[in-house]
């Protein structure tokens, strides 16, 4: 077991002082002289041309400075899809239709938010409404809408995964069940909104924009496509952000027409959502319609799956593509199938796109294939761990044309949680335990922004004074990945943690990186900030050896403050003695290491996956149906644990956005409008609602990431929905295969129950 | 027309010309430059804007600020002593009770009211005090267990 | 034995593969040559993401037995 001096060790987040004392800016909080405040006109219809816009009212309200449309912006389409051009199918604001209520038609700048809201009111927009359609299956049918020239049927993109012969392995199966869900979508709920302020300097033309973001490098990519710049003219600094969930991953219209607002008017522009319009109108979790086969020998040994899904993509891409293709990876599981089959396509609709929501996919594959293979157990009448037991995924599984498992935690997750549910005990009437298991990506090899970068970079440069500058893009979320990266630079330099200045998420100054998704900061960034160390490290060690005079085998290590023989530590020199040193031994050039990730032979997923088992214990009140969130217990496999209580944050967080999906969160819209866009409609669990969670911890050694961690951010929000619907399943016998397990559709399903 | 508001903030006296309209956040976010209490709806359901009025907990974005008219009010920013936190910020730090900290601020002061006025509080009745404040990051736990610390913290400093 | 798509010549070792290839291809001219055939886009991409099997590359591929197969 390697001991390590920084990482492992339990450590307080470095924002968080200025978090407690109220002293951390957001993109919310920042103002610059002479500001002006910008709001979005938006559409009243899901689907509608658009006429004519009259602005001249609104321009003459005292206070308002200029009203804009499309006609004023550069035209041409945008999206996060530079690999695929065809899929970029956004425009900054509509010019000739709208696509779904809420689709943004013009932006106004005032001297104050109040006159910038009157002056929405005074736009005329004259539409001509065109028939709308918000059910994927009835959008793709040849009679239906269409909502975006030259895509017919409205099918925006169509996934196929398969190895084996799934219809031969069918044909042979003891077993075989099918099972229909249909799964709603769910809304990140970030307490602090999207926002934007952008400032344009006239007379150089560069502009710079402060937004809560994930990827200041999408964003800075998004905005040059919109505005027809150069990337490097544009400068994206990422504030402290208040959540983002998958939410702020890319580029959006409040970003770009602050920008724009700001080159006309020649001053600052910030534009802030309010929270009606960041429900109804941003991104939300991907729904889908699934139809799902599974088969299996009378042991419980899976030989096929086959899973087949339609989804919800609103009016736009965004990355709803992604979201579908991952459903098809994580259908499969944490099981070895032997043959398998995945069909999805993704359907424009009139509603609100559908995009990335931390899980990415994963919750709705977990949701599905946890149902099922629990009801398959029942069927089969074996132990419903017994047959997860059975199928898991061990170290170094291939899962065909996909991914190379190398660290997996798996079978010793199961263990630890079976032990925990054997001391439950026997439960009393209505009372349930469901268990499930997952997998995840620890970030995704994809490029969809066609970037020749490394995916994360990172500069270190030690100064003589005992100080450490670290420069990274990576976006600290809450998460927590400015403290376990800066944990993993002083580890591997070999220096304490006070000492590192950061300096993040500034496309100004700080190499590229993604930023926060597929939950990836720790693992890819973490291994371009070790190697950017590890530079520095070798440059200092060749200094020390020299110095020490010693014979080469003999190593040095660098610890608290010196650099010195591991064998014989009273020979060695203070560290900055050597940085000195190795300062003037090189002319006098800087102290600077660079690194750079991005994974290579890993196949088409990602270079690590974490695994993990959760156990939840409900209790179901059948008169009404509501269902008690008891207990809940995670083993989680993440590799090394960098910061032990960021880990257990990030599960317990995961846990409550994940309990949320299986049991209140519901984003209901009839009609492509959203019913519920209030936090006092929408359901998020509250203290109250949160039962005790027990966070097991799984050691392995990941090859790939640094200092073998793996991810422990986004796995956790897979596996909650399907446990609370397996312990509802185990509890009162319902089958539900619809989401979330709200009070009604339980109550449903009992009276339904009872009736047969 | 404007109106002369006055409020006492974190022990400083101000005066200022406000609205009839404009809410007592906005005061203290736009005019007093107090930027901790945030807006996180627009419906008095998530907390994030909450500060002590006259020693109670309340809602700023749902009061309007004269009706806070010569009122004493505590904000996040008030609660250190120059650079020493308070033992309930020193806890939420020691336990990783925040993680984007947008609502931290608001759940740290109604900690604080809670613990002035139950200074040995259960688990179930900090769920209870705390149940208004929405997280979306942390699952609420962690903070149940550093509020209980804290508690913990303050009775012994009073030793 | 091989299969050659009949709008951009791509070949396949077989007619399913080539269906795979075929349903794949986001452009018009892909799908304009299926409305020639009497089908469309949607149909078959419906068919095979809703009915298990393969039932969407099966309708393609039973025509590109028929049409598309090229020399020994």
């Amino acid at each position: 077991m390697i001991k390590y001096s920084v990482i492992g060790k339990a450590t307080r987040n470095i924002d968080g002082v200025a978090k407690v004392t109220g002293e951390a800016r957001y993109t919310f909080d920042m103002t610059l002289p002479g500001m002006l405040y910008g709001k979005l006109l938006r559409s009243p219809h899901p689907h509608a041309r658009i006429i004519s816009i009259d602005t001249s009212e609104a321009e003459r309200l005292p206070g308002v400075k200029v009203v804009i449309t499309g006609k004023d912006t550069p035209g041409g389409k945008y999206g996060p899809w530079r690999r695929f051009p065809e899929l970029m199918d956004e425009e900054v604001l509509a010019t000739t239709k709208i696509r779904f209520i809420g689709d943004a038609v013009a932006a106004v700048a005032a001297t104050h938010e109040d006159i910038a809201k009157k002056a929405l009111e005074l736009i005329k927009v004259k539409y001509e409404l065109l028939p709308a359609v918000f059910n994927p299956v009835e959008a793709a049918k040849d009679d239906a809408p269409q909502i975006h020239d030259g895509v017919e049927n409205n099918i925006n993109i169509t996934r196929h995964i398969e190895w084996g012969d799934v219809d031969k392995a069918f044909k042979i199966a003891d077993y075989v069940r099918e099972d229909r869900y249909e799964l709603t979508s769910q809304s990140h709920v970030p307490l602090e909104v999207h926002d934007a302020l952008a400032s344009f300097d006239k007379s150089n033309g560069r502009l710079t924009v402060w937004t809560s973001t994930q990827s200041p490098y999408y964003v800075q990519l998004g905005l040059a496509d919109a505005l027809k710049m150069r990337e490097g003219d544009i400068r994206v600094i990422k504030p402290h952000v208040g959540g983002a969930f998958g939410g702020k991953i890319s580029t959006y219209p409040e970003q770009i027409c602050a920008a724009l607002l700001s080159m006309k008017t020649g001053k600052p522009v910030k534009i802030v959502l309010n929270r009606e319009e960041e429900f109804a109108v941003t991104r939300r979790r991907t729904p889908m319609y699934v139809a799902t086969k599974i088969g299996a020998k009378k042991d419980g040994t899976i030989v096929a799956k086959e899973v087949k899904v339609i989804s919800d993509g609103g009016a736009y891409t965004a990355l709803g593509s992604t979201a579908l293709y991952l459903m098809g990876t994580y259908s499969n599981f944490p099981y070895k199938i032997p043959n398998y089959r995945f069909d999805g396509c993704r359907v424009y609709t009139n509603n609100n796109p559908s995009s990335a929501m931390r899980g990415f996919g994963g919750p709705q594959a977990v949701y599905i294939s946890e149902t099922q293979i629990d009801r398959l157990a029942h069927d089969i009448g074996i132990d419903p761990i017994v047959i997860r037991r059975k199928n898991g995924m061990t170290p170094h599984y291939v899962v065909p044309g996909q991914a190379t498992i190398e660290s997996c935690g798996l079978h010793e997750c199961i263990d630890k949680v079976e032990q925990k549910v054997k001391k439950w005990g026997k439960l009393p009437k209505y009372q349930g335990v469901g268990m499930v298991c997952y997998g995840f990506m620890c970030g995704g090899i994809f490029n969809w922004i066609n970037t020749p970068y490394a995916f994360s970079g990172a500069m270190v440069r030690v100064n003589v004074d005992g100080t450490v500058d670290l420069f990274i893009q990576a976006s600290d979320i809450g998460q927590g990945s400015n403290t376990a990266l800066a944990m993993i630079c002083a580890e591997e330099l070999g220096i304490s943690l006070m000492d590192i200045r950061l300096h993040v998420a500034d496309t100004g100054i700080t190499p590229v990186d993604l930023g926060a998704w597929g939950s990836r900061q720790t693992f890819m960034t973490g291994n371009a900030v070790k190697a950017a160390a590890a530079e520095i490290k070798r440059k200092l060690m060749d200094v020390a050896r020299i110095k020490l005079g010693e014979n080469i085998v003999y190593d040095l290590e660098a610890k608290n403050g010196r650099i010195y023989l591991a064998l014989r530590p009273e020979r060695g020199y203070s560290y900055y003695s050597i940085v000195k040193d190795a300062i003037k031994y090189n002319d006098g050039e800087a102290l600077i290491g660079t690194g750079h990730y991005t994974p290579h032979g890993k196949g088409m997923v990602s270079p690590a996956f974490t695994f993990g088992a959760q156990a939840v214990k409900v209790e179901v009140d059948i008169e009404t149906g509501r269902v008690k969130l008891l207990d809940i217990v995670t083993a989680h496999d993440c590799g090394q644990v960098i910061n032990p209580p960021a880990v257990r944050g990030q599960v317990e967080g995961a846990t409550h956005m994940a309990a949320g999906y299986g049991l209140t969160e519901e984003l209901i819209s009839e009609d492509g409008l959203v019913l519920n866009a209030s936090l006092a409609y929408y359901k998020i669990l509250r203290y109250r609602d949160m039962p005790h969670i027990t966070t097991l911890e799984v050691h392995t050694h990941e090859p790939e990431g640094p200092f073998g961690a793996k991810e422990a951010g986004e796995g956790l929000t897979t596996p909650t929905a399907a446990a609370i619907a397996n312990a509802v399943y185990h509890a009162v016998g319902v089958e539900i295969n619809s989401n979330p397990l709200t009070a009604e559709r339980v109550f449903k399903a009992l009276k339904k129950n009872r009736a047969t | 027309m404007k109106k002369t508001l006055e409020l006492t903030v974190n022990g400083e006296h101000y005066e200022v010309l406000v609205e009839p309209k404009t809410l007592l956040v906005d005061v203290l976010r736009d005019q007093l430059g107090l930027k901790g209490a945030k807006r996180g709806c627009d419906s008095g359901s998530c907390g994030a804007c909450t500060v002590l009025l006259n020693g109670k907990p309340v809602h700023s974005c749902s009061i309007l600020a004269l009706q806070a008219n010569g009122g004493e009010i505590l904000t996040i920013e008030g609660l250190a002593d120059g650079p020493n936190l308070h033992p309930i910020q020193e806890a939420f730090l020691d336990h990783w009770a925040l993680q984007c900290g947008f609502c931290t601020p608001g759940q740290i002061i109604a900690a604080k009211a809670l613990l002035d006025e139950n200074p040995n509080p259960t688990e179930e009745e900090v769920k209870i005090a705390m149940n208004g404040h929405i997280c979306r990051c942390t699952g609420y736990n962690m903070i149940t267990e550093a509020i209980l610390d804290a508690a913990k913290r303050l009775q012994e400093a009073r030793r | 034995m091989s299969y050659h798509c009949p709008v951009c010549r791509k070949i396949s070792p077989d007619p399913m593969d080539l269906a795979r290839h075929f349903l794949g291809q986001n452009d018009s001219k892909h799908k304009d040559w299926l409305k020639t055939k009497g089908l469309s886009y949607g149909q078959i991409v419906i068919l095979q993401v809703t009915e298990f099997g393969n039932k969407g590359y099966e309708t393609l591929a039973e025509i590109f037995e028929k049409e598309a197969k090229v020399g020994d």
